[in-house]
């Protein structure tokens, strides 16, 4: 039938009245010329016509979608039924809100990290390149630039090969001296992930000669930040380590990978990436490599190209290839690697937010089942007055729809409304997380979630009363046979409540505990009332030994005399700052070198004498650094307590010498400090040795720690001022006390942990609400039966007994089922455990004990209803 | 979702009468009182047109493109519908035409008419 004719419907139905009226009037006049009197004439003729009406209505019919003619009505019909109950209305609308919300949410943000392709074009053939030395731990390891030169040229699987990495440098010729985060690339490193620049032009080959006179381009963010977005910044001079280099162009927004970069140089430019002794250094790993794939060349025919070219590598530099490293290869997507940390978490989050939509359709259709109940009448009547079986059953889903799709609006709306959190949160986990918003994907997913939902809580009452008996209309309504399967079904739903629960509540409980244990883990140091504060320092300024001496011995004095100061000190890295140690092989005094063993590895750190006693690190044995450790003194160092143990077990490791560089200088132990978790909470401690600042030049960037008397951030403002009465030029960033560092690091699996709780929380408050319910549905059935017993001689306590049981069974089998469920599939929660194993059995019997316990309170409600009947009145009430 | 059963032979009618309208309307366009009297006549009265039946097949008829209707004056000079067969129409009476006919000799032969 077509549209049009819908449409005009009542001018057809007009035109056909009219043409009805000619027809008769016709027939009439024939009448009349048949010899028929007047009255006869029209009698006749209306006879012969039949039903004016039925004929309209059959053609009226004609032109209607009969389908979308009765979903209509039952629509506007289930507006009415549903707001003459609104409190059914309100709190189904509400769970469902929740339910849905909270899914969208999490897709939305699932959608921009994981399903949304890169902003780089056909992102699909970048991939990431790293190198593991197998043999020795699972760290990554980068290239060095011998590597990458020798990748680019053997291999035949990539288009295209780039090199990275990130440094931080001061920019001279903004308001004030910025430290800027400098992205260090190839050439060719934006044309391998396709980026187009929105102003300019890309950092070129021609750029890439140390002749060329010194480039760079800046990021979207930092041109927006920084200059407000001038158009007119191209050509604008900046001086970087004491060369003038010119902007050249403005990349378009994109993620903060591989790092939150200010602004990108040619590798010529980097005075570190250019050195003769880096690019010589065929071991100095220190470059990250991108690479885009030949169309055509899949993963393992790349790995395969890679692991050729690196064997002949191990063959022509057997010394930088030691084969007791296991050095190999590794390629993965550039969709996978920067996303790796969150999909796991994501995606558990994702289902835990379904078990919580799937518990409210639970509860739903078992309130909707007792709506149905109460209304077995009307639909009776309903089929008797001709409605079919699939009419009613229609009627009840559309109903159920109208809800879900209520609910889904709301829940959009608090999807919305959480959003800038969960950025937040995935932005700990991702570099993608700018790319989460609100888009036609995240609609469409909502309202198939909303109508899937409402199909599926609408269609288990809409199947059981499509089945109706008429014999209810005959009065005795609710006790007659067919309330049996509606109870079993009842109960099913009920188990599947508790069954469902239990899985959320045992996943949400061995997060928190994780959580408490990583609150718990003790980092070694006191982390309450210290500042920190980074300060890059100018390499080209103080490039010896002797000027940063002078300058570190200015700054820790100006340091101690500000007020409230205790103490104050100088370090290579701070701890808990997610930065990465620096890591060296070492050799022992009086231990063989084995040729083709790799050196002992530990982590290197630098640092003055307070160090230990601003962190509050116990020394245990033998001393701490003095200022009598100087430049002309003997050389020091100090390992701490694991590496000591390590490498001298039942030893005494003081007096010991080690050396850093192959046996030409030795360094003698003179003491062994206490171990400090460096790198996170989570993470194993390491071998460390620390040498004194005063003897070592400083490579990186040095960071400040102040303990200070009372609450740190008071200071924060100072202390950048104390710092430019030294030098002006010198930038100070990352003002934060090690208890934000230590929180910073927290951050993550507390709002895993608060996300999780919550849904366990809605999802046991659902339970009990669905476990109460159903058992109060049920004692009121059987209030006449419950009489009766009571009349016979049965005891208050017998009665209770009979009723807790009814209620507990479901709860059981839930539990029971909920149990092997959670036994499945917690496992997906390993990645993200801190010190309890994901199948922990206590966490499990804890949770079984809660529910039975808060079911158990759930059925003492309707329990003692069922005591406190009067026999008599129940017995009369019929 | 139709409860009751039509009764069987009507649906047969049904397309019979189709055919039987867009040969009527081969003499020209004439009203829906018209027809039924034209089927009526040439059938010696042995067939009777509903006009619940008329109506809706009209109807039907114009929806599939094989009538058009407008609005005339009839014998008594009063407004009425007037139906005119279409040229897909014509087409379609040919093809029901030539299968009535098939049919009519099918079950001729099985029947066992005699032979004339």
């Amino acid at each position: 039938m077509n549209i049009f004719r819908l449409l005009s419907r009542k001018r057809i139905d007009e035109e056909l009245r009219q043409e009805i009226e000619e027809h008769i009037e016709l027939e009439r006049c024939l009448n009349l010329d048949r010899g028929l009197n007047e009255k006869e004439a029209v009698r006749q003729a209306l006879i012969k016509f039949g039903s004016k009406q039925r004929l309209r209505e059959d053609i009226w019919r004609m032109n209607s979608v009969t389908l979308l003619e009765k979903l209509s009505r039952d629509f506007s019909y289930a507006v009415r039924t549903l707001l003459r109950s609104p409190g059914f209305t309100i709190l189904a609308v509400l769970t469902l809100a929740l339910g849905i919300g909270a899914n969208t949410a999490i897709f939305t943000v699932i959608n921009g990290v994981l399903l949304r392709p890169l902003p780089y074009s056909d992102s699909s053939r970048i991939v990431h390149l790293e190198q593991a030395a197998t043999r020795v731990g699972p760290d990554r390891i980068g290239f060095s630039v011998q590597e990458v030169l020798d990748y680019r040229q053997q291999s035949r699987s990539f288009s295209d090969l780039a090199e990275y990495h990130s440094m931080t440098f001061t920019l001279l010729g903004a308001k004030v001296p910025e430290r800027v985060v400098t992205g260090v690339i190839s050439a060719n490193y934006f044309s391998v992930l396709g980026v187009k620049p929105v102003l300019g032009r890309l950092i070129n080959s021609s750029d890439e000669t140390l002749s060329a006179p010194p480039v760079l381009m800046l990021s979207y963010a930092y041109w927006v930040k920084e200059f407000g977005a001038d158009p007119k910044i191209l050509g604008r001079p900046f001086t970087m380590n004491d060369r003038v280099h010119a902007v050249v162009g403005v990349l378009p927004p994109l993620p903060e990978f591989p790092d939150a970069n200010d602004v990108y140089m040619p590798t010529t430019s980097c005075p570190f990436r250019s050195s003769q002794g880096m690019i010589a250094n065929r071991d100095a790993r220190v470059l990250t490599v991108l690479a885009r794939l030949k169309p055509g060349v899949t993963l393992t025919e790349a790995q395969a190209d890679l692991s050729t070219i690196g064997n002949r590598l191990a063959l022509s530099y057997p010394k930088s290839y030691p084969r007791a490293a296991g050095l190999a290869m590794k390629i993965t997507p550039l969709q996978r690697e920067l996303t790796h940390a969150a999909r796991p978490t994501l995606l558990m989050l994702l289902g835990a937010a379904g078990l919580v939509l799937l518990l409210a359709c639970a509860n739903l259709a078992n309130l909707a089942l007792s709506r149905q109940l109460r209304r077995s009448r009307e639909t009776a009547i309903r089929l008797v007055s001709g409605a079919s079986t699939w009419d009613i059953f229609r009627q009840l889903i559309v109903e159920s729809i109208t809800i879900a799709l209520a609910g889904g609006i709301l829940g959009l709306g608090i999807a919305m409304a959480t959003l800038r959190l969960l950025v937040a949160y995935a932005a700990r986990m991702t570099p993608l997380a700018t790319e989460i918003r609100l888009d036609g994907h995240v609609l469409l997913f909502g309202f198939a979630v909303a109508l899937f939902t409402g199909l599926l809580f609408g269609s288990i009452p809409g199947f059981i009363a499509s089945r109706s008996r008429l014999s209810l209309i005959a009065g005795s309504g609710e006790r007659t046979a067919g309330s049996e399967g509606r109870s079993r079904t009842r109960n099913i739903l009920v188990a599947a409540q508790v069954a469902f629960s239990f899985v959320l509540l045992v996943a949400a409980g061995l997060m928190i505990r994780s959580l408490y244990n990583l609150l718990s883990v003790d980092p070694g140091f006191k982390t309450a009332e210290v500042l920190s504060a980074n300060l890059p320092l100018n390499w080209s300024k103080y490039s010896n030994l002797k000027d940063q001496n002078i300058f570190f011995q200015q700054i820790l004095e100006r340091a101690q005399q500000m007020p409230g100061v205790q103490n104050a000190a100088l370090t290579s890295i701070v701890p808990l700052n997610n930065t990465e140690g620096m890591n060296g092989g070492i050799t022992i005094e009086g231990r063989a070198v084995v040729p083709g063993e790799p050196l002992p590895q530990v982590d290197h750190q630098l640092s003055t004498p307070d160090y230990f006693r601003v962190l509050g690190v116990p020394i245990l044995r033998g001393r701490t650094f003095t200022d009598a450790d100087t430049i002309d003194s003997a050389r020091v160092a100090l390992v701490n307590a694991q590496m000591a143990q390590h490498y001298w077990p039942h030893l005494d490791p003081i007096g010991r010498r080690i050396s850093t560089d192959e046996g030409k200088t030795w360094v003698t132990i003179v003491g062994v400090v206490s171990n400090v978790h460096q790198y996170g909470l989570n993470e194993q401690f390491k071998d460390v040795i620390y040498f004194p600042q005063a003897q070592v030049t400083f490579m990186g960037d040095p960071s400040l720690l102040i303990r200070t008397r009372d609450e740190p951030t008071h200071l924060a403002g100072q202390l950048a001022t104390i710092i430019h009465q030294i030098d002006s030029q010198q930038p100070v960033t990352d003002v934060r006390t090690l208890d934000q560092l230590r929180n910073a690091q927290l951050g993550t699996p507390r709002v895993t942990s608060i996300l999780l709780g919550t849904f366990a929380a809605v999802a046991l408050f659902i339970t009990l609400v669905g476990v109460t319910g159903t058992l109060g549905l049920s004692v009121t059935h059987r209030t006449k039966e419950i009489g009766l017993r009571i009349a016979l001689g049965a005891t208050r306590r017998q009665i209770l007994f009979n009723v807790l049981r009814h209620g507990m069974a479901p709860v059981a089998a839930g539990i029971v089922g909920g149990a092997i469920a959670a036994a499945l599939s917690t496992g997906v929660l390993s990645s993200m455990l801190f010190g309890v194993p994901p199948h922990d059995r206590v966490t499990s019997a804890a949770i079984a004990i809660l529910l039975t316990v808060v079911a158990l309170i759930g059925c003492l409600i309707p329990g003692r209803r069922a005591v406190s009947i009067d026999p008599m009145k129940a017995l009369r009430s019929e | 979702m139709p409860r009751s059963k039509r009764v069987p032979d009507s649906e047969m009618l049904q397309g019979t009468l189709d055919m039987l309208i867009l040969k009527t309307l081969v003499m020209g366009p004439a009203h829906g009182h018209t027809i039924t009297h034209v089927i009526e006549h040439a059938s010696e009265d042995f067939l009777q047109v509903e006009q619940g039946s008329l109506y809706p097949a009209l109807h039907r008829l114009e929806d599939r493109g094989w009538l058009s209707s407008f609005w005339g004056v009839s014998e008594n000079n009063r407004k009425a519908k007037f139906y005119k067969l279409t040229a897909s129409g014509k087409r379609q009476l040919i093809e029901e035409t030539s299968r009535w006919r098939k049919i009519v000799r099918a079950i001729g032969l099985v029947i066992g008419e005699d032979k004339a």
